[in-house]
């Protein structure tokens, strides 16, 4: 079983429902949402010490790889894992996304023990872009 | 007997762990019974530590004979970790599938929107069933004709193109009729699933879905689930959301009219 230890998770997501989802999901988790990339940073201002940040690439007002290079440009929150979870699922789509900076990329819809296996990996600090 | 010179143990002794060692020199005390008695307790103590040796190498024996069971039992708890271990992860499979449809139907009625309703469907189709292209066909309020209250995606269709549905799909078409659901997609359809919406047994509307995204692939057994609730779940949530809507617009309405006649 997969057990997330992870405390704190930023998600910056579009969907309400997949907002509903993740608390669901990663219930031990306190989660600190935001609806698109530019309140994602926001939040990110008030809490540095998120551990991951699971990030979605189609949002209104800043986009998850514009989000991305935000976050890896600055040299106090590029160190945060960020886990991009999105419907977009071409190859190039996946690749984009790795190589801005992401560990790891799921597509939706996405499996509830894939994601914990991610975040499981990344306390291990085994996952790698 | 007399017994008056040193008896020594041999040098090649075994020596056996555990086990204690007779003093085998015999002092000449010029006493034979002392002697006599003395050489006895030795031959005592040497079958004491012969007895304790031999004790020793059958356990030795018994422990090497153990050892195939051993390696048995440890097979089998390995296979029953094995076995463990796949009915958790199946168990974590299901409880991920529950939690899923748990949340569609929380989602879908945790609004009286009409729009806010509509577009959790929408997104449930997207993010949870993997669809690229679907239509949501909904009876308008005089029932005469299936509006298209939802669409996403170009679908290659004729019937995509007008504002209302008015028949021509025969997948949709007998979906509409029995409130059965049906997939295709066939040669003369297009469409991969049709689900009848339905409202207190009354088939209401459909979603139509005509492609899924490449990385889905198909939709499986588990998706079945989740678009057995959308057909339970979303027409009545949209219609309690419109006529929540309506009803708290004539609200207002009332309101007006009873401040206007209170200011006359």
């Amino acid at each position: 079983m997969n057990v997330v230890k992870t405390r704190k998770v930023l998600v910056v997501e579009d969907s309400r429902l997949i907002h509903k989802m993740y608390e669901v999901m990663l219930r031990p988790c306190l989660l600190i949402a935001a609806h698109d990339g530019r309140e994602g940073l926001a939040r990110l201002a008030e809490n540095p010490d998120v551990d991951v940040i699971i990030l979605d690439i189609n949002m209104p007002h800043m986009t998850g790889l514009e989000f991305l290079g935000q976050v890896k440009t600055n040299a106090a929150l590029a160190s945060i894992p960020v886990i991009i979870v999105s419907t977009e699922g071409k190859e190039e789509d996946v690749a984009r996304g790795l190589q801005a900076g992401a560990v790891a990329y799921l597509k939706k819809p996405f499996q509830r023990e894939d994601l914990l296996k991610i975040i499981g990996r990344l306390e291990g600090k085994q996952v790698s872009p | 007997m007399t017994v008056d010179e040193s008896v020594r143990a041999p040098a090649n002794e075994p020596t056996v762990a555990g086990s204690h060692k007779p003093t085998y020199a015999v002092e000449n005390s010029g006493d034979p019974l002392a002697t006599l008695m003395r050489a006895r307790q030795l031959i005592h103590d040497a079958q004491a530590a012969i007895e304790e040796a031999s004790k020793s190498v059958v356990q030795q024996r018994a422990a090497s004979a153990e050892i195939p069971e051993r390696e048995l039992r440890l097979a089998k708890a390995e296979n029953e970790r094995e076995e463990l271990s796949t009915r958790l992860a199946e168990v974590e499979h299901q409880v991920g599938r529950l939690m899923t449809l748990y949340v569609a139907t929380y989602q879908l009625h945790a609004t009286l929107d009409p729009a806010d309703v509509l577009s959790t469907i929408a997104e449930i189709v997207v993010n949870l069933l993997g669809a690229e292209q679907f239509a949501l066909l909904l009876r308008d309020e005089d029932e005469k004709a299936l509006e298209i209250r939802l669409q996403e995606g170009d679908i290659d269709a004729p019937w995509s193109r007008a504002p209302h549905y008015t028949g021509g799909d025969p997948l949709i078409d007998a979906s509409l009729i029995d409130g059965m659901l049906r997939f295709g997609p066939s040669e003369s359809s297009p469409v991969l699933v049709t689900v009848p919406l339905r409202v207190q047994d009354v088939t209401v509307g459909a979603l139509v879905i005509t492609k899924l995204f490449e990385h889905k692939g198909k939709l499986d057994e588990e998706d079945r689930d989740l678009l057995d609730l959308l057909g339970a779940h979303a027409a009545s949530a949209l219609f309690a959301s419109r006529v929540y809507s309506r009803a708290a617009r004539k609200l207002r309405t009332l309101e007006g009219l009873i401040k206007l006649v209170r200011k006359g």
